[in-house]
């Protein structure tokens, strides 16, 4: 299919992610299989073979290669794609940690699936979350529509030249990967405008050029020099991601702010969101809205770099805040509560209460009387124990399993 | 918006049905989303589908707890509690089945709280595809029939999107295309109305949790032998029976069932456990005597 104007088609999450790469026009893909991301590389697998995507597709042995192989590819100065999910992206993890500090661009789609153990399938933010302080940038999508949008996004904020860095778009593994919503397929010139191929103004591996990358260096001051560069760069992107989402709103007629601001102006109330569950929260807002409650969204976009400055200025003067996390660390609460936490502490108009919510872990459903319980606990003081979104169905559920696994304490302890 | 949920088991073409539904909804000018729950992953095993058509913007994710329209593409589903077919369903659920029985010997037989929607689906799908359990066609044609508010054109542009992805030859295509056709005049339309949002809803009744000592906190399974509970018989399209008078009691059969469902018996001879059989066939690949035939389940009741 040759895309010569915009075209709308139903498309899972999984696809629009091929789409993504595809309309890239990316020359390199190594793959390896995971539920629930296999959709994305068996769709591109079969574009290669086809004859629709110019460029390598491999089949690697293990995530570490794979992640390996994309890091290196992209130090040769062609345009990568990868993509994996959960246990896949904590096997890759020595090598993510490793090609972020090459400071090669290129882009990697994790579906999320909560990490064992137990095992399950279905998502939550833990895995991505994982790679929070690779200093790999971070774009989460609520819709199958931002999945495609943000790959194009990420590929010309990584390779911007003052950038040089991989940057990881988020889908939720189920409510996303395997959803099939409309999306809108852009004409393949305008990509190219926004997006033209990859010419890379940085030192890549060439022919009869000697380099070597990848260096060790002795001495703290010399490791310190390089992280903070690394450091300084991703902190740069706010100001770039800026700049990139702007042209992509002109060229595409769709606006993607580092946050999005879901009927926040008069809100008293604000659920702080990201990923797919957003969706449900902003279906909760209206209904709230409905019955006279001011009730807004803050969705997080943009995870790393985490945009502290916009989100402080969002939750200005909204009295009652409410940080959902679909992550745990135990020990600790959820993950990205403590980043709102310092996005607001030194501001004069900070909320009032600033509640810490865990729900949505191993994919377990946000409904809408968790919104309620939220608000109920934000009338109160609600203290810093987090809120847990479990329910009594869920323990009725539970007693079910613990009776069929036959555990009781009782039966245990003698 | 309207919300269909679609019961199968797997090799059915039950997320097929749901995506033909979805396109031919969006076809139609109408917000639409879909998405399968593939549950064990295994032919054979229950399946569920869903999709939901609006004329607004979808802020809905998830599976459906209360469907407007059940389409139930295997009947043995509904004796399998673990399938939870028709779980949150209400006398105004639009229930349809693909059955040979009709309508009120359903509604009495499964306890249902209104009279369902019949038609044998299979039936149809036998005499224009030649495959009576590949429903995807049948089953997305009633869904969208029963539903209103798509025409037959748009059903037909969806199957045409839908199946032309799957590498179907023109004439595998053309003969969906008038199986979808029949389906779609067979049954009514009821022109459903679009449900507006609940007016209310009420907190949720959360628990906190105390801390338990490990042996009540890790997952861990203590009970031996519970995979038994689990019957997964009603996964089988087809059924191993051995043929006694031909077996010579070597047990490879015994040897190579992956599941160990078969056991040897006090005369030597292998006894297939039905309760448990998924019905890979693997035994009656590998019987040395061609002494294990091979019989398509026909799950009925009388």
């Amino acid at each position: 299919m040759e895309l010569t104007k915009n075209k709308q088609m139903m498309l899972t999450g999984n696809k629009a992610a091929a789409w993504g790469a595809r309309l890239a026009g990316v020359d390199y893909v190594p793959a390896f299989p995971i539920t629930p991301q296999t959709e994305i590389v068996e769709t591109l697998s079969q574009w290669f073979a086809d004859g629709h995507m110019n460029g390598k597709f491999t089949n690697m042995d293990s995530e570490h290669s794979m992640f390996m192989a994309a890091g290196a590819a992209a130090a040769t100065g062609v345009r990568v794609f990868t993509a994996s999910s959960s246990q896949g992206i904590l096997y890759g993890l020595e090598a993510l940690q490793t090609i972020a500090g090459w400071r090669v661009p290129l882009v990697l789609v994790n579906v999320s699936r909560a990490l064992a153990t137990p095992i399950t399938l279905e998502p939550d933010h833990n895995d991505v979350l994982s790679l929070r302080d690779t200093g790999i940038l971070q774009l989460h999508a609520e819709t199958c529509q931002e999945v495609l949008d943000y790959i194009l996004m990420a590929y010309r904020i990584a390779e911007d030249p003052e950038v040089c860095l991989p940057v990881l778009v988020n889908l939720d593994g189920f409510y996303l990967s395997f959803t099939r919503e409309p999306v809108i397929l852009p004409d393949e010139a305008e990509v190219r405008k926004f997006l033209p191929l990859f010419k890379p103004s940085q030192p890549v591996f060439q022919a009869s050029q000697p380099m070597a990358r990848a260096s060790a260096v002795f001495g703290g001051g010399n490791y310190s020099y390089f992280k903070i560069q690394h450091h300084l760069a991703a902190q740069n992107v706010l100001t770039i991601y800026k700049k990139v989402a702007q042209e992509f709103g002109e060229r595409f007629g769709r606006f993607y702010d580092a946050v999005e601001r879901y009927r926040l102006d008069d809100a008293e109330y604000v659920f702080v969101m990201s990923n797919s569950f957003a969706t449900k929260g902003k279906a909760a807002v209206q209904h709230l809205r409905k019955n006279g409650i001011k009730a807004g969204l803050l969705k997080l976009s943009l995870l790393r770099p985490f945009p502290s400055e916009i989100i402080g200025e969002a939750l200005d003067h909204r009295s009652k805040v409410a940080v959902i996390d679909q992550n745990l660390a135990p020990g600790m609460g959820g993950i990205i509560y403590p980043e709102i936490l310092k996005a607001v502490y030194r501001r004069e108009d900070r909320p009032e209460h600033l509640l810490s919510v865990i729900g949505g872990l191993g994919g377990r459903d946000i409904q809408e009387g968790d919104f309620i319980s939220i608000l109920q606990r934000l009338d109160q003081d609600p203290g810093d124990d987090p809120l847990f979104l479990f329910d009594e169905k869920d323990l009725k559920q539970f007693d079910q399993l613990r009776q069929i696994a036959g555990f009781s304490r009782e039966a245990r302890v003698s | 918006m309207l919300r269909i949920r679609l019961h199968g088991r797997g090799g059915q073409g039950i997320k097929t049905a749901s995506q033909i539904l979805g396109t031919a909804a969006h076809l139609a000018g109408f917000q639409a989303q879909d998405f399968p729950l593939y549950g064990a992953e295994r032919r054979g095993a229950p399946i569920t589908a869903y999709a939901r058509v609006s004329k607004n913007i979808v802020l809905e994710r998830g599976a459906i707890a209360q469907p407007d329209i059940l389409l139930i593409g295997d009947e043995t589903l509904l004796s399998d509690p673990l399938a939870s077919v028709t779980e949150g369903t209400e006398s105004s659920t639009l229930i349809f089945i693909n059955s040979r029985h009709p309508s009120p010997d359903l509604k009495k037989h499964y306890q249902l709280e209104s009279l369902p929607v019949q038609l044998d689906i299979s039936g149809l799908c036998q005499k224009y595809i030649q495959k009576p359990m590949i429903l995807s066609t049948a089953l997305a044609a009633v869904g969208v029939r029963l539903m209103g508010h798509i025409g037959l054109h748009h059903l037909l542009k969806a199957i045409r999107d839908e199946l032309g992805q799957e590498r179907l030859s023109a004439d595998q295509l053309a003969n969906n295309l008038k199986l979808a056709e029949e389906a779609f005049q067979k049954v009514p339309s009821f022109d459903l109305e679009f449900r507006k949002f609940d007016d209310g809803f009420s907190a949720s009744h959360l628990v906190v949790l105390e801390r338990r000592p490990p042996v009540d906190s890790v997952p861990v399974i203590f009970a031996t032998g519970n995979m038994a509970l689990r019957k997964t018989g009603n996964w089988r399209t087809h059924r191993p029976v051995i043929h006694y008078e031909e077996c010579n009691g070597c047990a490879i059969c015994y040897a190579r069932c992956p599941e160990g469902d078969i056991r040897m018996d006090a005369n030597e001879k292998p006894v297939i456990d039905y309760d448990h059989c998924k019905g890979c066939l693997i035994c009656a690949t590998e019987c040395p005597k061609h002494a294990i035939e091979i019989i398509r389940e026909v799950a009925s009741w009388n």
